[in-house]
């Protein structure tokens, strides 16, 4: 079988083990997103649309900068501008890159019921296999950022890939190359965790941001995407990034305990009814509610 | 809808062999296997999305993506199937004193004691139990599919919505599963003639006599007939 | 731009004004930003928007839009008054010890104009702008001369007084200190809108490099035309020149000033004489007065002006060298010596023909057709409705362009009727011309790089380079000439066309021939190194007077060798790690990376920060050597006290710019645009620059808070799109649907609308309709104690476009409210800070 399913550590869906699970000696890899240094310019936006080939689609002014309220099947990557306020009045305009996470622990693969619509390769990448969609959208309810979007011509979801192909051959993804401030790293996990614990500690020492810190959200087993944010405590400022993102409870409920109780209330009924008939029997063994019908032979 | 007490015995359109009492009618038996048959669909690639080990129910079925299309639309025949059956029996589907007496001796009827079960109607608390089950489960599997079957168009700020609709159409459909169970086994099992019954029709006069002596006593008056 | 892109990096604090570069210059910024990371440094952002420079900056001013020459003056005021100026640097580097003429006077000491004033002409006599000293008799250095320049125009003195203490009055420093003494941080609250907490906090910070004396730091100021579009621009950037001479930060890496070109060769076309004044290199243009070659090359090359005991390369003196060579490449073997190098072939310009004159001249009658290439007049303005009428009664009008835009379009702009249409008797050709990526060429970019790029597509259908369109007219004409005769053919009929392909010159060959040429045998006296006749010039240190080199343009000499297209070259390297990158493209002049850079040493030839070492004194060598390329006469020895500004004929940098060098003033002084809401608070009675000329057609109109304008306007750029261009393109319009107005939220909630409703700006001259964007990113300023509402217009959209043509936008040009008015220097047009009023639609 090709390398491409060894590269496999988690798959939707998927009753029995998963190929590539422990069997590659591959690191995380991981997007680093400085938005400390964005500018806001879009360039990620645009490569995304070009390397992916996305089609282009209507928008509308909003009252801001960004380009659209929410990413798009068709726009995976979307810079959320934000004018905040400071306690002491300072104006700051938050500039924050949306798209997948590519969480440890994917909402999306968790609640996806297809088996190998959804699969996490070795190196953390969560990537969506359109073939083994069923459009069911459950995905969408299981991710706590906002991410999966449905497209009702092709009833798939779409998302960003973090560029699996160019990763898979050893090139950065799209937005990364298109940088222009360097605000985006990519590379092993340990290494941007690295970067961005050195830049938020710069800001703390010497930029005068005492609450700057790394956002890595340990609610969903950290994520693949990190960022550096001015003030690590209230990431909602930008654009809404949930401050302790969690799969949410009611799929957890939905996957976990209510699937098992579930499972064992159905086989349990099957075994419990079959038991009962063999000890009790129908209600009346007899054919005494047998009347013949005309022209049935008796 | 009102339902007059039907002329069981002649109905106008259906000639009752002689012995046999008409206990469904033709619309009640369309209206059964309308929601029957599509609760089935329903039950079997809701299965397959409910555990990767059933998955493979969706694939003999025509594929992942035609079951989950169609798996909405089926519901919805079988929400149909529901309301037409609300119409047809709600009104005998009071729970009574009687059928409360009856859950108090349910250990009898499942022992297949029935004749130390209260007199039952038209039908049992078992069935009444069953009736408002999916009558109540239906009406939430249709409220929340409709938010599974078109999650891209909750807002962001509604997505507690999902949250909520993935639990109950889980949580209910298990429910009806139980029902359902029950149900099949009931008549196609252990009630010898409950089967036929929605297939033809009629019921013999004992099977009347016997599972719903009431039932047969508001049809025939209190002198029971000679067969 | 003095230093360049990547040499940001080694800056220690950024004044960005004037300017958006995290907008417009995305690319470039990485350095600002490498900056922030690697040397901590800051970033201060003063524009009247908080713009997303301002988002990564570590302060922000919101300023009034037009009044950033006070806020430059309160910031070299409180520099001097802190103490915290390059007192080495100010001495030996700059004119600050040169002692001015008794008969100068400083606007506040007269009614807010300098001396010399004439209110009649509207114009100075500049004779008391000089300095104290005796001889001379030189051409002065002056960039522009406005129009002809009498032959007895007043010179420098050769000898120059001076007062190394600074300590006499009327030394340039002093009257520095008195001029902007008066720049008080009230005085700047007042005029910018910039509460005094918030100036001090900025002047500090950016001052604060020179804390205690010390010189190690550097600090550079950005700018665009943020700046440049005022009827005072140059003066802003002068102010600026200023403050960075007075902290010592020019010629230094990670100092300078920064001006961030709009276009990706906006600083080529002007190398190239872009401008009506310059030919190529920057001589300046020959006018009527100068009847003869010689007397051409007397007036425009200067002769040293400095203190006795100092040295002074005059690296202009080699003006003669430049022309000479300059004709020889336009008419060849025509160009004799005794025909002066026919230097009566050149054009002699009489008068103003720049930009907006232009459109003048056509709106009244006298300019009667136009080839519009690679721009989009009616759009670009200002005053767009006087550009579309302009062409109305224009005969013919030429545009080569990759689509139809609003100028070839102008006959059917909106509002026109069918009559009106009608009465069009101008005929428009519409040439399909090659896109950037169709064509191959170089690129000069802010920093002075020329870079080479090559051809990624074909041409589409019959589009042509624009090149083979210019040069087939031109051999169309010289075809005429050459059949016709005509009054005077020889410019035409001798000029020097020498391509492999004269109907589609290749751009190589013109840049081999921009670079320049060996005529004759030559060889270096010093070196003894040998150039053949035919080859290719090493650099402009070749070139002679006596007609055995050509030269298209000098400062791109050396861009094209005989080791090959130097533009081209691609090595990444960067030995000394301060973004020198010796091979890297090419640039002007001679490879130099940072001009001026002898000033990043002390006047031992010491590098003021050992740690970022461009060039030093090599005792040993006895020569300047460095990592960069020294901007310097190598040989001169520290203790000749050469000045690092050899351009100038001071051989110092210019605190006070003597005589003509500015048509509005030796010290930079703050006035009001010409449409203001506020009377200027230091001369109420002089409020405007009084250089400044209004035009006068039907279609120049001017606005006063008195007719309701009160709101004050300003246009700019934005990042997801490029000029009137990238409309369209489908992906740029779905980063930007539609055109919109920024207005501040206090004024939305007195107007009562909310963002997204569309919203109608008017100044006097015109209307543009667009949605409101209501943020808090602009605010009411405070100015002179009146409360004045800001609002800010993107350019983008017009008439022709995607979202145009869906009927999304409602088709106004934002030109259409930018009054025609300039700079009286550069003729830049007064885009920023104009008047407006908002009214609900």
């Amino acid at each position: 079988m090709s390398q491409e399913t060894l590269r496999i550590q988690k798959i939707s869906a998927h009753a029995g083990a998963v190929p590539g699970e422990g069997t590659q000696r591959e690191f995380q890899v991981c997007k680093l997103i400085d938005t400390t240094t964005c500018i806001g310019c879009k360039a990620c936006e645009v490569a995304c649309m070009e390397w992916n080939d996305l089609p282009f689609g209507q928008t509308v002014f909003d009252n801001t900068y960004q380009t659209m309220p929410d990413t798009r099947w068709n726009y995976w990557n979307l810079i959320r501008f934000n004018e905040h306020e400071t306690e002491d009045g300072t104006l700051m305009w938050l500039m924050r890159k949306d798209q997948c996470m590519h969480c440890a622990d994917p909402g999306c693969l968790a609640a996806c019921p297809s088996d190998g619509a959804i699969v996490q390769y070795t190196n953390g990448i969560v990537d969506f296999q359109q073939a083994n969609c069923i459009g069911c959208g459950y995905c969408i309810t299981g991710c706590p950022f906002n991410i999966p979007k449905f497209n009702s011509e092709t009833k798939r979801v779409y998302k960003c890939t973090l560029c699996a192909d160019r990763v898979s051959e050893g090139l950065e993804p799209a937005c990364i190359k298109s940088c222009p401030t360097g605000c985006l790293h990519f590379g092993s996990k340990d290494d941007m965790k690295y970067l961005a614990e050195t830049r938020a500690k710069q800001l703390r020492d010497h930029y005068n941001f005492p609450k700057a810190g790394v956002y890595d959200p340990p609610g969903v087993g950290g994520t693949g995407v990190i960022y550096v944010l001015h003030d690590v405590t209230e990431p909602e400022n930008y654009g809404g990034l949930p401050k302790d993102p969690h799969i949410p409870l009611t799929v957890k409920l939905w996957k976990g305990p209510l699937k098992w109780l579930g499972n064992l209330a159905m086989v349990g009924g099957l075994i419990g009814l079959f038991v009962h008939y063999l000890r009790f029997g129908p209600k009346s063994r007899d054919e005494e509610f047998e009347t013949k019908r005309e022209g049935e032979q008796p | 809808m009102t339902v007059t007490a039907p002329p069981y015995r002649e109905h106008p359109a259906q000639a009752v062999p002689p012995g046999r009492i008409l206990r469904y009618s033709f619309r009640e038996r369309v209206v059964h296997w309308l929601a029957a048959l599509s609760y089935i669909y329903c039950l079997l690639t809701g299965l397959a999305f409910w555990s990767p080990w059933l998955f493979w129910l969706a694939i003999a079925l025509g594929g992942g993506q035609i079951s989950r299309m169609l798996h909405p639309w089926i519901g919805l025949i079988f929400i149909a199937g529901v309301l037409q059956m609300y119409g047809l029996w709600a009104r005998q589907m009071g729970i009574t004193d009687d059928d409360r007496a009856w859950f108090r001796s349910m250990r009898y009827y499942i022992r297949n004691e029935d004749d130390k079960m209260p007199p039952v109607g038209r039908y049992n608390a078992g069935q009444k139990l069953l009736f408002w089950g999916f009558f109540v489960c239906g009406i939430l599997l249709f409220l929340s599919g409709l938010v599974l079957w078109f999650p891209e168009y909750i807002p962001w700020s509604l997505r507690w919505l999902r949250y909520t609709a993935i639990l109950i159409h889980a949580s209910s459909a298990l429910l009806t599963i139980g029902l359902f169970l029950i149900h099949v086994y009931m008549g196609v099992f252990a009630e010898r003639g409950a089967f036929d019954s929605v297939i033809y029709g009629d019921v013999t006069e004992d099977f009347a006599k016997r599972f719903h002596p009431a039932w047969y006593k508001e049809l025939f008056g209190s002198a029971p007939r000679r067969k | 731009m003095t230093n360049g892109w990547v040499d940001m990096k080694n800056t220690d604090m950024m004044l960005i004004m004037g300017g958006n570069p995290a907008e417009n210059h995305p690319c470039g910024f990485k350095w600002p930003i490498e900056a922030k990371r690697t040397r901590g440094a800051k970033i201060i952002s003063v524009d009247p928007r908080f713009t997303r420079t301002s988002a990564v900056a570590d302060l922000f001013c919101q300023i009034r839009a037009g009044s950033d020459i006070a806020f430059l003056g309160g910031v070299i005021r409180y520099a001097i008054e802190n103490n915290r100026i390059a007192k080495d640097y100010l001495v030996n580097f700059t004119n600050a010890a040169f002692i001015v003429r008794p008969g100068f006077q400083l606007p506040g000491d007269t009614d807010g104009v300098f001396s010399g004033f004439d209110a009649k002409t509207q114009s100075y006599d500049r004779s008391t702008w000089n300095y104290a000293g005796t001889g001379g008799g030189g051409g002065d250095s002056s960039p522009h001369p406005p129009g002809g320049t009498s032959p007895a125009a007043p010179k420098l003195p050769e000898k120059v007084e001076f007062d190394l203490s600074l300590q006499n009055p009327n030394c340039v420093f002093q009257l520095l200190r008195k001029h902007y003494s008066r720049y008080t941080p009230e005085m700047v609250e007042r005029i910018t809108g910039i509460p005094k907490e918030q100036f001090l906090k900025a002047a500090d910070l950016y001052t604060s490099i020179r804390k205690d004396g010390d010189m190690k730091k550097a600090s550079t100021i950005i700018y665009a035309v943020g700046w440049t579009q005022h009827s005072f621009g140059t003066q802003i950037i002068r102010t600026a020149a200023i403050l960075q001479l007075v902290l010592g930060n020019v010629g230094r890496a990670g100092g300078g000033v920064n001006a961030l070109r709009g276009h990706s060769n906006i600083q080529g076309a002007t190398d190239m004489a872009g401008l009506f004044d310059s030919l190529p290199g920057y001589l300046k243009v020959p006018t009527p007065a100068d009847t003869s070659f010689d007397a051409w090359i007397k007036r425009i090359t200067p002769t040293p002006s400095k203190p006795a005991p100092w040295d002074s390369f005059n690296y202009s003196s080699n003006t003669p060298k430049f022309a000479v060579s300059y004709l020889k490449a336009l008419y060849g073997d025509a160009a004799t010596k005794q025909n002066g190098w026919a230097f009566d072939y050149l054009p002699k310009v009489d008068r103003n023909y720049s930009w907006v004159q232009m459109w003048d001249d056509m709106y009244n009658g006298t300019v009667k057709g136009m080839l519009a290439f690679g721009m989009n007049g009616v759009a670009i303005g200002p005053n767009s409705k006087k550009n579309i009428d302009a062409l109305k009664k224009a005969d013919f009008l030429v545009v080569g362009e990759i689509y139809p835009d609003e100028t070839s379009e102008f006959w059917k702009s909106p509002g026109i009727t069918t009559d009106e249409m009608k009465q069009i008797q101008t005929t428009v050709y519409r040439l399909p011309c090659a896109g950037f990526a169709e064509k191959d060429g170089s690129f000069t970019n802010s920093a002075r790089w020329l870079l080479w790029k090559n051809t990624a597509l074909p041409t589409p259908g019959d589009a042509r380079l624009d090149q083979a369109i210019v040069a087939q007219i031109f051999l169309k004409i010289r075809e005429l000439y050459k059949k016709e005769g005509g009054k005077f053919p020889d410019p035409v009929l001798n000029l020097t066309w020498n391509y492999s392909n004269p109907s589609s010159p290749p751009l190589a060959e013109v840049l081999k021939e921009v670079n320049g040429k060996a005529l004759a045998d030559l060889e270096d006296p010093a070196t003894k190194q040998q150039i053949k006749a035919g080859q290719q010039l090493p650099g402009f240190a070749w070139l002679k007077d006596d007609g055995t080199t050509s030269c298209g343009n000098w400062i791109y000499s050396g861009s094209f060798t005989e080791a090959g297209n130097q533009t081209a070259r691609r090595d990444p390297s960067d030995p000394s790690g301060l973004g020198v990158h010796p091979g890297w493209g090419w640039s002007w002049p001679a490879n130099r990376r940072v001009l001026y850079n002898r000033a990043s040493c002390d006047v031992d030839g010491k590098p003021w920060d050992p740690s970022r070492k461009q060039v030093w004194w090599n005792e040993g060598q006895q020569k300047w050597v460095g990592n960069d390329v020294p901007d310097f006469k190598v040989d001169s020895k520290p203790k000749d006290h050469m000045g690092p500004f050899i351009m100038n004929p001071e051989g110092v940098g210019r605190i006070f710019a003597p005589l003509s060098a500015f048509a509005d003033g030796p010290f930079p002084e703050h006035y009001e645009p010409i449409e203001s809401p506020i009377d200027n608070p230091f001369h109420p009675q002089q409020t405007h620059n009084p250089v400044v000329k209004r035009f006068k057609t039907p279609d120049d109109k001017y606005g006063t808070p008195k007719d309701g304008y009160t709101v004050v306007c300003t246009t700019y750029r934005l990042t997801e799109l490029y000029h009137y261009w990238t409309k369209n393109n489908p992906m740029n319009v779905q980063l930007v649907p539609e055109p919109f107005v920024e207005i501040s939220v206090e004024m939305a909630n007195e107007m009562g609308f909310t963002g997204g409703e569309k919203i109608k700006v008017s100044s006097i001259r015109g209307d543009y309709i667009a949605k409101a964007m209501v943020t808090k990113r602009i605010k009411p300023l405070m100015i002179d104690g009146k409360k004045v509402y800001p609002i800010g217009l993107p350019i983008h959209q017009g008439y022709r476009g995607i979202a145009e043509d869906e009927g999304k936008d409602a088709r106004t040009l934002a030109n259409l409210l930018t009054p025609t008015v300039v700079d009286p220097n550069a003729y830049t047009p007064e885009f920023k800070g104009f008047l407006v009023k908002v009214e609900k639609v």
